[in-house]
């Protein structure tokens, strides 16, 4: 050992067997399949919206008398801060459809399946926290549509039974849209939900370590086959190549599709057309196509569905003796999420 | 440096010798409890009053804590409403309306619908839609008022005819009016975050 060496293992006292325990997880063979790294898709965008957010909040004013103009700023004068709020914009696009698909994917491959419960659950908790940020973080440019966006949003709060008074004054301040509005979006985009995100993020990890990921052979395979491969260094590689990819096609979508500005937010007059962002196209137009107190309650029996998934799957497979029943349950609800949203996309009204 | 460097080592073994001796002194009392049941139940004891005593203080003052946090984050006010002037009664006819800016700029149509000289022969409607809060706007050639949000639209007394409202008999929310010396008032909105221009 090198005297560099020595002296870094004195102080920190790990040894090389030790940190190859640490770093070389069997991961499954059907890892090899990029669609099935989409776990770690989400994370690495994170950190790239981290990195930018943080670059962002140096000029980023979150209150209503300044912050459409300093998103203007920020757009319009401040060196490569188009590009830097385009990348965010972006990455935030990108990470909730990630989160989507790897939603999707878990669910269709019965990774949430005992001893497994728990983990759904703490993904389930990400994917609120993801829609939340992304929800929170279109408000904070303070235009027309994310105003009147977060207007309907927390109105929609309302009418949740109970609580849902004291949930809209709580995220408006007030009982409408006012000047305190503003920071606490920021304060929850800024610092609440990430930090809930990194110590989720941190559990679930820590999870899938203890667990192991979920092995998924397919019929093409022989038995004979390698069942396993290192994480080290064949599936970093991996990452390290879906890292360089996002990256490109992140930095090529902010360069050809950089981030513009609608005009500033006027609480006088809601626009004509208005549309939330896509991912929350679908429950707009279930909005539209039901009575708000039936949407909401639909709604929130939808997500807690979701929530209790692993056990509702488990109970209908044992009531119907079909192992598959949950696949067909996903396809049809996939079908209802694409087809709302597109419906959603197609029409002005 | 190389005094330094003795100084911190001295530091450090009069550290140790000051934690050797607590875990002597501990080890010590230990080791009495081990041999004696009766003092080891009363220590156990001691440690559930005085661990329950200093558990419950640590809940308390942050219990506080929280409910002083969700005070401090619950509105302290739901915005200011005051009683403006709109009008003489003579100056709006039955049928006719005229339209009130409020101070906080927000729109109000305000209609005379009978010849009493009370605050109910007048209609004052909100602009704000009851579904989900939009603004609603007049279609002169619908003659309606349409909400451009979830497609909800209401007649000229903020009736719903269409849409969510419609499905859910939400009509348009009514300003309170007074009249006082034949003078009529609106209790609206004074401020708002609307930029003044």
């Amino acid at each position: 050992m090198t005297r560099v060496g020595q002296w870094l293992h004195e102080r920190i006292p790990v040894s090389g067997q030790q940190l190859r325990e640490l770093t070389n997880e069997p991961v499954p063979n059907h890892l090899h399949r990029w669609w099935f790294c989409l776990g770690g898709t989400p994370a690495y965008l994170f950190v790239v919206q981290i990195i930018t957010g943080i670059l962002l909040a140096f000029y980023y004013k979150g209150a209503s008398e300044s912050a459409y103009e300093s998103v203007h700023y920020i757009t319009h004068e401040a060196t490569y801060g188009w590009f830097l709020r385009s990348l965010h914009k972006w990455g935030a696009t990108f990470m909730i459809a990630a989160v989507i698909l790897h939603q999707i994917r878990v669910y269709f491959t019965g990774a949430y399946r005992r001893p497994r419960e728990l983990n759904w659950i703490i993904g389930m908790c990400l994917l609120m926290c993801t829609l939340l940020v992304g929800f929170t973080g279109y408000s904070l440019v303070f235009e027309q549509l994310s105003y009147w966006g977060a207007t309907v949003a927390a109105n929609i709060c309302d009418a949740v039974p109970l609580v849902g008074t004291l949930c809209k004054q709580m995220l408006l301040g007030g009982a409408a849209y006012n000047e305190q509005t503003l920071p606490r979006f920021y304060i929850l985009h800024a610092a609440v939900l990430p930090t809930t995100m990194i110590l989720l993020i941190a559990v679930h990890i820590a999870l899938i370590r203890l667990h192991g990921v979920t092995e998924f052979r397919s019929e093409s395979e022989h038995d004979d086959a390698p069942r396993h491969f290192n994480f080290f260094p064949d599936h970093m590689l991996t990452e390290l190549m879906i890292g360089l990819v996002l990256m490109i096609l992140l930095s090529a979508v902010s360069t050809i599709f950089p981030a513009t500005m609608g005009p500033r937010a006027d609480p006088l007059s809601t626009p004509e057309v208005i549309k939330p962002e896509w991912w929350f196209y679908v429950s707009f137009r279930w909005l539209k196509l039901f009575s708000l107190s039936f949407a909401v309650l639909s709604t929130g029996f939808i997500v807690a569905a979701m929530f209790l998934w692993p056990w509702i799957d488990a109970a209908l497979r044992k009531l119907t003796g079909y192992e598959e029943v949950s696949v067909w349950i996903g396809i049809v609800a996939t079908f209802l999420l694409v087809g709302l949203t597109v419906w959603e996309a197609a029409v002005t009204h | 440096m190389r005094k330094s460097l003795l100084d911190r080592e001295l530091r450090s073994r009069t550290g140790v010798k000051i934690v050797s001796e607590i875990l002597k002194r501990t080890r010590g009392h230990a080791g009495q409890s081990t041999m004696n049941n009766h003092a080891d139940s009363a220590s156990r004891r001691a440690f559930l009053l005085t661990g329950s005593c200093m558990g419950g203080g640590l809940i308390a003052g942050y219990g506080t804590l929280g409910i002083m946090a969700g005070q401090f984050l619950y509105p302290a006010d739901d915005g200011d409403f005051g009683w403006q002037f709109v009008a003489s009664l003579h100056e709006i006819a039955v049928g006719e309306s005229r339209e009130y800016v409020a101070p906080s700029g927000a729109r109000v149509v305000v209609a005379r619908q009978t010849e009493q000289e009370t605050a109910d022969a007048f209609i004052a409607l909100s602009s704000v839609c009851p579904h989900l809060g939009c603004r609603v706007h007049w279609e002169p050639h619908n003659s309606r008022f349409f909400c451009p949000c979830h497609n909800g639209a209401f007649d000229r007394q903020g009736q719903p005819t269409e849409g969510p409202p419609a499905a859910a008999g939400q009509q348009l929310v009514r300003f309170p009016l007074k009249v006082e010396d034949g003078l009529l008032f609106i209790e609206a909105p004074l401020s708002s975050i609307a930029r003044e221009s």
